[in-house]
């Protein structure tokens, strides 16, 4: 809080891993009533997606949020700002969402491409799939944990990955990263629905 | 001097006295000195107002514009054009000061080659040159012998302003009688005053020719020898020395007469040598088109007798004419600086049918009474004395012309008496608007429509530059283009009314014609009139400025954003007020300075407001600020 600007009175937790986080700080520019409206002129316009994009990004990290269902983020402090009574409309949002995805910063859960319209779900990449999967093999690397089966519940919720980005990751996210792992030989993925497991080399 | 240097208006348009009016406007106009060019003013517009004729240049409307005051203009004459020689209007200058008669005849004495005439003799004294069109003989004063009805000639050498009752008289040429001094002294007033107005062909008398052969007259000696005797010889020398020999050739058939012959030995068609019909010569003389060009331009101190010729490279001519020889008539100019109308000594003249006696009587009672019966007396003075003015002007045209200016007075204090509580602001524009111009104040040819356009152009121009009407600073230095034109179809006042389609032509042309307005059309389409040194940069500096004021003064409510940071957002209305704009024109304005950049929207429940652009660091105050 060590800020001078006004900042909302209460920022509720989006996702129960915030807890160990402290209050997101929002930047100058959600403060500025113009911020929410969709702005015509093109150079401004794409300024504004660009804060925007840093916006949701350095939210969605900050809460911890992998998958962002665009419905309910309307209603949270990310396109509501309270204090100022301004607010995004999903029209404008999911045009954020698609600059996002032709920047590589985003995909829509369920629908690869443009195609997405209908899903009001989308991958937030504050890490690509890469980036995870390299944060994944790296932590088994450091850990001596090669070789040796790990659940995915394991990877993501056990006690041990807690100080790790990954922690707490949606299960189909660490999906798709180890999905790369496995392409590069570096890890097999086996078992059952829920019940799987991962090898990693 | 002849030509004067004249002060052109914002639109390069003749500054008008007071009380002149625009007459005609014709363009491709050339201007002649006697028979040369004058260089640097061969293309441009020449307008024709009550009280002047204007030449302004196209190329260089600043330096080279002058103007002849038709007050000095003592005759005018046409010529039709031949060929490739185009129409011309010769305009030859009154002498210099001195009682007109008298300084004709020492003209005439000195110079046989009449330098006072428009012929272009003057500078080539060839005798194949004969003037362009019949010159005015010495005299052309007649006096009507009071018994014989026999008219005759006024003596050259005798002047009104000098004459008395020893003066000598001729006696009537026909009975012999002697005329009284005032029927005589009357004739050459007559004449004095109606010179510029006569055309010169049937004044003419046969007064130069018959002398030869009725030498022995008693009028002879009393005219003074040289200007009485020696243009005739002078002309008929030349003619003879024309023709090769002591003969004259008869117009008519050619016959070789001998000179001192009246009329033609052969067809009897009757001889006269000073008189060669113009018509005749005119082709030989104009066949050579591109005239020599002068040196140099008169000096302003020279005393130049020399003619003016108007060229008319595109037509108009003859309507040029027509209306010069229109106010030629009405010499509006002698109404400049007349005392103002309604004086009850106006009352006194005698035509009025009022006696001075009436008047004095008038004057007496005002004195007397006071009160409200002073005031009901003052009252129906007034009424009475407009009943006159309107009566007597309305007798007949000439008197309307002669009371023009009175009657004007009236109508507007009529005007003011009605108009009291109708809209101020298009009564006042309207009073300013007299010299405008209309289509059928232009000459004709085949651009006649453009010459419109670019009229109305100018007069657009200076409508909308005007300080006294201040028609642009009062709509904040920018107005559109349909309120405009209302504006100016409504100072009209119903008369010759603009056309929409002709209105946006003129004011397209602002431009081309590097007039101090320009045309300027927002992104939506919607046309603007603003002086041409506001820009869009200008306009943007502004509102910022405006924008950035806002975070320093406290808002009369409570904000829940950071207003010391971001400012506040502004409506259309909100600049609209600051800056006097309409508000289309705020609008279009603000979105102009958003499609820059400078600007950006927020769409809220109050509408639409327009903030500085906080979301586009390139473009933000505070990168600006980081940077100082």
């Amino acid at each position: 809080m060590s800020t001078n600007l006004p900042l909302p009175t209460s920022v509720p937790p989006a996702d129960p891993a915030t807890s160990t986080i402290p209050t997101f700080k929002f930047p100058r520019d959600y403060h500025f009533p113009p911020f929410f409206t969709r702005q015509p002129t093109l150079q401004t316009h794409h300024a504004q997606l660009q804060k925007w994009s840093s916006l949701i990004l350095s939210y969605c990290r900050s809460h911890r949020i992998f998958k962002l269902s665009l419905i309910d983020a309307l209603d949270t402090d990310l396109f509501w700002n309270k204090r100022i009574g301004k607010r995004m409309s999903l029209a404008d949002v999911k045009e954020v969402v698609e600059y996002m995805r032709k920047e590589d910063r985003a995909e829509w859960v369920g629908g690869k491409g443009a195609g997405g319209e209908g899903g009001n779900e989308v991958w937030v990449w504050w890490r690509t799939p890469e980036e995870w999967a390299t944060a994944v093999y790296e932590w088994v690397d450091e850990t001596a944990q090669k070789n040796t089966v790990l659940t995915l519940y394991e990877l993501t919720q056990s006690e041990a990955t807690l100080s790790k980005e990954f922690h707490g990751m949606d299960s189909d996210l660490l999906q798709k990263a180890l999905n790369i792992l496995v392409k590069r030989g570096k890890a097999q993925v086996f078992g059952q629905e829920d019940q799987q497991g991962v090898k990693f080399f | 001097m002849f030509l004067k240097h004249i002060d052109l208006t914002t639109a390069l348009r003749p500054a008008y006295l007071p009380d002149e009016v625009l007459l005609f406007v014709q363009d491709h106009v050339g201007l002649y000195e006697g028979k040369y060019k004058i260089p640097h003013y061969q293309n441009g517009h020449i307008y024709l107002t009550s009280h002047r004729i204007c030449y302004v240049d196209n190329e260089d409307p600043r330096t080279n514009s002058v103007a002849i005051d038709l007050k000095e203009v003592d005759r005018y004459e046409f010529y039709a054009g031949f060929l490739k020689s185009s129409a011309k209007i010769t305009l030859v200058p009154k002498p210099p000061k001195r009682s007109s008669v008298q300084s004709r005849v020492a003209a005439k004495a000195n110079s046989p080659s009449r330098s006072a005439t428009t012929s272009p003799l003057s500078r080539s004294d060839s005798p194949f040159h004969p003037p362009v069109s019949d010159p005015v003989p010495a005299s052309t004063a007649t006096w009507i012998c009071p018994i014989c009805t026999f008219s005759n000639p006024v003596p050259s050498n005798f002047d009104p302003a000098t004459a008395s009752l020893r003066t000598p008289l001729p006696p009537c040429l026909a009975c012999g009688i002697k005329p009284p001094l005032a029927h005589v002294l009357k004739a050459a007033i007559a004449n004095a005053t109606n010179r510029p107005t006569q055309s010169p062909a049937p004044t003419r008398t046969p007064l130069p020719i018959r002398r030869n052969h009725d030498a022995p007259r008693p009028q002879s000696e009393i005219w003074d020898g040289p200007s009485a005797t020696q243009p005739a010889d002078d002309s008929q020398g030349h003619t003879a020395n024309a023709t090769g020999g002591a003969s004259f050739p008869c117009p008519r058939c050619t016959f070789l007469n001998h000179p001192s012959l009246l009329s033609c030995e052969l067809c009897g068609a009757s001889l006269v040598s000073q008189d060669i019909p113009s018509e005749l010569v005119k082709p030989v003389l104009r066949a050579e088109s591109p005239g020599p060009v002068l040196n140099h331009l008169p000096g302003p101190g020279m005393e130049n007798n020399e003619s003016i010729k108007l060229s008319f490279r595109a037509g108009g001519e003859k309507l040029f004419h027509e209306r010069l020889k229109g106010c030629m008539t009405q010499r509006k100019w002698l109404l400049q600086g007349a005392p103002p109308v309604p004086k009850p000594n106006r009352l006194s003249t005698p035509e009025n049918g009022l006696s001075i006696a009436g008047v004095s009587e008038y004057s007496a009672d005002k004195v007397k009474t006071v009160g409200i019966a002073g005031l009901e007396q003052r009252r129906l003075e007034v009424q009475k004395n407009n009943e006159l003015v309107i009566g007597n002007a309305f007798e007949d045209l000439e008197a309307l012309m002669a009371s023009a200016k009175e009657i004007v007075a009236l109508a507007e204090s009529f005007a003011a008496a009605n108009g009291g509580n109708g809209s101020s602001e298009s009564n006042a524009v309207a009073n300013a608007l007299g010299l405008v111009t209309t289509k059928d104040m232009l000459g004709g040819g085949s651009n006649s429509e453009s010459l419109y356009i670019s009229e109305l152009s100018r007069n657009l121009a200076e409508f909308l530059t005007d300080d006294a009407r201040g028609v642009l600073r009062k709509a904040g230095g920018i107005i559109s283009l349909v309120d405009l034109w209302a504006m100016f179809n409504r100072a009209r006042g119903g008369v010759e009314l603009v056309s929409p389609l002709d209105f946006e032509k003129a004011a397209k042309l602002w431009e081309k014609l590097k007039l101090p307005v320009r045309l300027r059309q927002f992104k939506s389409g919607v046309l603007v009139v603003q002086a041409s040194d506001r820009t869009d940069d200008k306009t943007i500096k502004a509102l910022l400025d405006w924008l950035n004021d806002l975070h320093s003064f406290p808002p009369d409510k409570e904000l829940t954003w950071d207003w010391q940071l971001f400012g506040r957002g502004v409506t259309a209305q909100d600049a609209a007020e600051r800056f006097g704009w309409s508000i289309g024109v705020a609008e279009e304005e603000l979105e102009m300075a958003e499609e820059k950049g400078a600007l950006c929207r927020e769409e809220g429940i109050e509408g639409l407001k327009f903030w500085e652009n906080w979301i586009d660091d390139s473009q933000s105050p505070s990168g600006t600020m980081n940077t100082a």
